[in-house]
């Protein structure tokens, strides 16, 4: 009794489907525990293109298992000369689970996903938006966008499609075979003509964007600390691929202080040092000037978004607030973000921080902040944003 | 790009399957197909079934396959051989010659132990197939049926697969629960409930068919979904013998591939390198248990102490852990070098070696985890008012992962469409669920 052999009848990518649906819902949990990667250094300062992995959560499935104290296990030594008490490995950490390990084993179960920034932005900021962006009458700009769609038969030359063209030939000439009025061993030849001719058809879509201004501005003075600065530049790191990634037509100013006001460029404003002491009000009043020289509030809109760490000159405190008034009523929206590390919390114990002085002006147009560790960043970009 | 053709395997395989009549050997026919590594790697997510219902976590064993294999993580199985009549075996184009008459006489011997050994013998081998794909289609459907969709279907296939380890053990063939209770209560008139079968007076005992309780018995359950869920249980059926009995089925499949590549007088240029796979696949995995290296051992050792008789009979009657519990022997441990251990603070921590006094403690403990014995067994207890489906847990000393059984109750709620608990021990304690 022999064998039967044959070459496996390929029917296609089998897993295909089941792969895609798979990846839908490792999608959904990088969506949904998004926070827990959004302030990953490997994250921070990358440009949109280059692909970063990050681990996500795999998708469980549960069953009933053993737990922790589920005795012993049997193995083999092979050739070793194991003796009792001897110790043979180490534990695996509770939480921390080897990437790949499948098994029926309880543990945590990591993909790294390599997802590109602009990717990881629209997963992001799906469902967020700039607050109150109105269509201010000056400076509409449309912008058109050109998008295939179909074919036609008329056209103009340029936009031919020959593929499309010789299936219509093809198509002609086996209906001709089929009526019978075409003989393909006569040898005879069956050309193209005008009907069979198909165009590219392309249409405008025009869109009209509005105008937004947002200025950035980040306290470099010597208090902010190496985590606190990092803490802030993650959050407009957010907040600039944020913004990047929804609105087309944006200008952002980048603007570092200490006691002074910098504009800067945005590799500067990521990567620049520290040092100096903390003045807040010709910061709010160098944003207050340009936004007034630069963009004119009643055909721009404005938004402003501070980081700092709370901490300010005791004189210059109720210019701040009174600059700070001003601004406030200038944009669409005021966002403050005060950044105390947990660990260095007890130092702001006095209560004289800017966002305590900021409390009773808060509202919908202007809006604080609190940052007190990593996942927090996303929390307050959150409230920020979710219209 | 390989050394063989179709028909360099047609001729080894005549060669083996004469080698295998005479030693008495009676297998389902095989049906070899050939397939590239990445076709490979799709049938086995699938456990080698031709077809099979789609469902997310069949993509996710597939990516983890592949991107183990990418990563050189683990080479491919040389062999996949699914339970059927015929039998369906798929060879990798990227094999040498070698390796495929390795492959082919060993799987003679898994087709001989699909066929003979009493714990498949409810498997419906000659339809499994057909049943598959039949199953394939209807859920197919009912992912299109607007009223239905995927997502929903997903939840129940989610739900179901949960338990699909929660059916009986023994082999058994697949109870029509209703009619069997029925008879139950019929036979039992004086201790049961005289009028019509209730399902709240149910489980009359133990219940470990959880599926099949559920579909049977869960509150409004629609059709499709107990299609959904029986078809889950049939394959739950199905596949338990596999899990009661991998170390045998392996165990036999090189018994046999080793002695009949002794017979078959390969030239040398195929010998040695044949040789060398071989021990690769029987070697120890150190710190585990490799079943073929176990069950190879086993077979040779009962050959040699009780004749190759004793062997047809073991690989008729028993499963695994009947099996070990027979004819593993204290100079089988000490030769296999088993050992127990166990987590001590961070470090494992080696408990007991194969010596004088040591070795009944580590079969013991290999018995514990041997033939689904690392799966815990759960029953259908009763059914409380508000019809509350209660679950036991038979404790034997390991606790539940808490954390996982709490989803997998979820799940059950799921399909049984009420509330589900589940009564088990906790740090020696009871604990609820």
């Amino acid at each position: 009794m022999g064998s039967v052999f044959s070459h496996h009848r390929t029917n296609a990518d089998r897993s295909a489907k089941d792969r895609s649906r798979h990846k839908e819902k490792i999608e959904k949990a990088i969506r949904e525990g998004i926070h827990d990667i959004v302030a990953e250094e490997s994250i921070i300062g990358q440009d949109g293109k280059k692909k970063i992995r990050i681990p996500v959560r795999g998708i469980k499935e549960y069953r009933f298992v053993y737990g922790q104290n589920q005795q012993g296990q049997a193995g083999s030594g092979g050739d070793a000369d194991v003796q009792r008490g001897q110790k043979i490995g180490q534990k695996q950490k509770k939480g921390k689970g080897k990437p790949d390990k499948a098994g029926n084993k309880p543990g945590e179960e990591y993909y790294d996903v390599e997802v590109t920034l602009e990717e990881l932005a629209h997963y992001l900021f799906k469902d967020l938006e700039l607050p109150d962006m109105e269509q201010k009458q000056m400076k509409e700009i449309l912008s058109e966008k050109f998008k295939r769609k179909g074919y036609r038969p008329q056209g103009i030359r340029p936009r031919l499609s020959k593929k499309e063209t010789a299936k219509q030939r093809i198509r002609r000439k086996n209906a001709a075979k089929r009526a019978g009025t075409y003989n393909e061993e006569d040898g005879e030849d069956f050309g193209f003509r005008e009907s069979d001719l198909r165009y590219k058809h392309i249409t405008v879509t025009q869109k009209t964007a509005t105008n937004a201004c947002i200025f950035f501005v980040m306290d470099v003075s010597g208090s902010m600390t190496k985590n606190k600065k990092y803490l802030a530049r993650s959050f407009f790191f957010l907040l600039y691929h944020f913004i990047r990634s929804k609105y087309e037509k944006t200008e952002i100013i980048f603007v570092a202080h200490d006691t002074q006001p910098y504009e800067t460029d945005e590799d500067k404003f990521f990567n620049r040092g520290t040092g100096g002491g903390t003045m807040v009000s010709p910061a709010i009043e160098y944003v207050i000037e340009q936004a007034n020289k630069r963009y004119n509030p009643q055909s721009w809109n404005l938004y402003t978004f501070h980081c700092s760490d709370g901490d300010n000159w005791g004189d210059d405190m109720d210019r701040t607030i009174e600059l700070n008034l001003k601004l406030k009523e200038m944009c669409q929206f005021y966002g403050y973000c005060e950044i105390t590390p947990e660990d260095e919390r007890i130092r702001w114990q006095n209560g004289s921080t800017l966002a305590n002085a900021y409390e009773p002006y808060e509202d919908e147009t202007f809006k604080i902040g609190r940052i007190y560790r990593k996942d927090d960043v996303w929390k307050v970009f959150r409230e920020f944003f979710r219209s | 790009m390989s050394d063989w053709n179709l028909q360099d395997l047609q001729d080894w395989d005549d060669k083996i399957c004469e080698i295998a009549k005479k030693h008495g050997l009676d297998w389902y026919p095989i049906t070899y197909e050939t397939c590239d590594y990445y076709e490979m790697l799709g049938n086995m997510s699938y456990h080698g079934m031709p077809t099979h219902y789609g469902h997310w976590s069949y993509g996710k064993s597939f990516e983890q396959q592949h991107s183990q294999y990418q990563h050189g993580m683990t080479g491919l199985p040389y062999e996949l051989i699914i339970n059927s009549d015929p039998c369906i075996s798929y060879l990798m184009l990227e094999n040498p010659m070698y390796l495929q008459i390795l492959i082919m006489a060993h799987c003679v011997g898994h087709s001989d132990f699909f066929k003979q050994n009493r714990n498949f013998g409810f498997t419906r081998a000659d339809t499994v197939v057909p049943r598959m794909r039949n199953a394939k289609k209807r859920i197919q459907a009912y992912c299109e049926d607007p009223h239905i969709g995927i997502d929903k279907v997903e939840e129940l296939i989610d739900a179901a697969h949960a338990i699909s380890y929660q059916v009986p053990r023994y082999p058994m063939d697949i109870p029509n629960l209703p009619e069997e209770y029925e008879r139950h209560r019929l036979a039992n008139l004086e201790t049961v409930k005289k009028n019509k079968v209730d399902a709240r007076d149910l489980p009359y005992q133990p219940e470990y068919d959880l599926l099949g309780f559920c579909a049977s018995y869960g509150e409004h359950l629609e059709d499709w979904q107990r299609d959904v869920i029986e078809i889950v249980r049939d394959s739950a059926y199905y596949f338990m013998p596999q899990i009661r009995t991998k170390t045998m089925n392996e165990g036999w499949a090189c018994f046999w591939h080793y002695k009949i590549l002794h017979e078959l007088e390969l030239p040398q240029g195929l010998h040695l390198p044949f040789l060398k796979s071989h021990n690769q696949v029987v070697r120890p995995h150190v710190g585990r248990i490799n079943p073929y290296h176990l069950g190879f051992h086993l077979f040779n050792k009962i050959e040699e102490r009780y004749g190759i008789e004793e062997c047809f009979i073991a690989r008729e009657v028993h499963n695994d852990e009947s099996f070990i519990r027979q004819y593993l022997t204290r100079e089988d441990c000490e030769e296999l070098n088993l050992f127990s251990f166990s987590a001590q603070n961070d470090y494992y921590v080696v408990d007991d070696v194969s010596d004088e006094e040591g070795w009944e403690s580590v079969k013991k403990t290999l018995l514990a985890q041997t033939a689904g014995n690392s799966i815990p067994v759960i029953y259908a207890d009763s059914i409380e008012d508000g019809y509350i489906l209660v679950l036991h847990h038979e404790h034997d000393g390991r606790d539940l992962e808490v954390s996982y059984a709490e989803k997998v109750v979820k799940h059950i709620t799921h399909l049984w469409g009420s509330e589900v608990k589940l009564i088990t021990m906790v740090d020696d304690a009871p604990y609820e669920i």
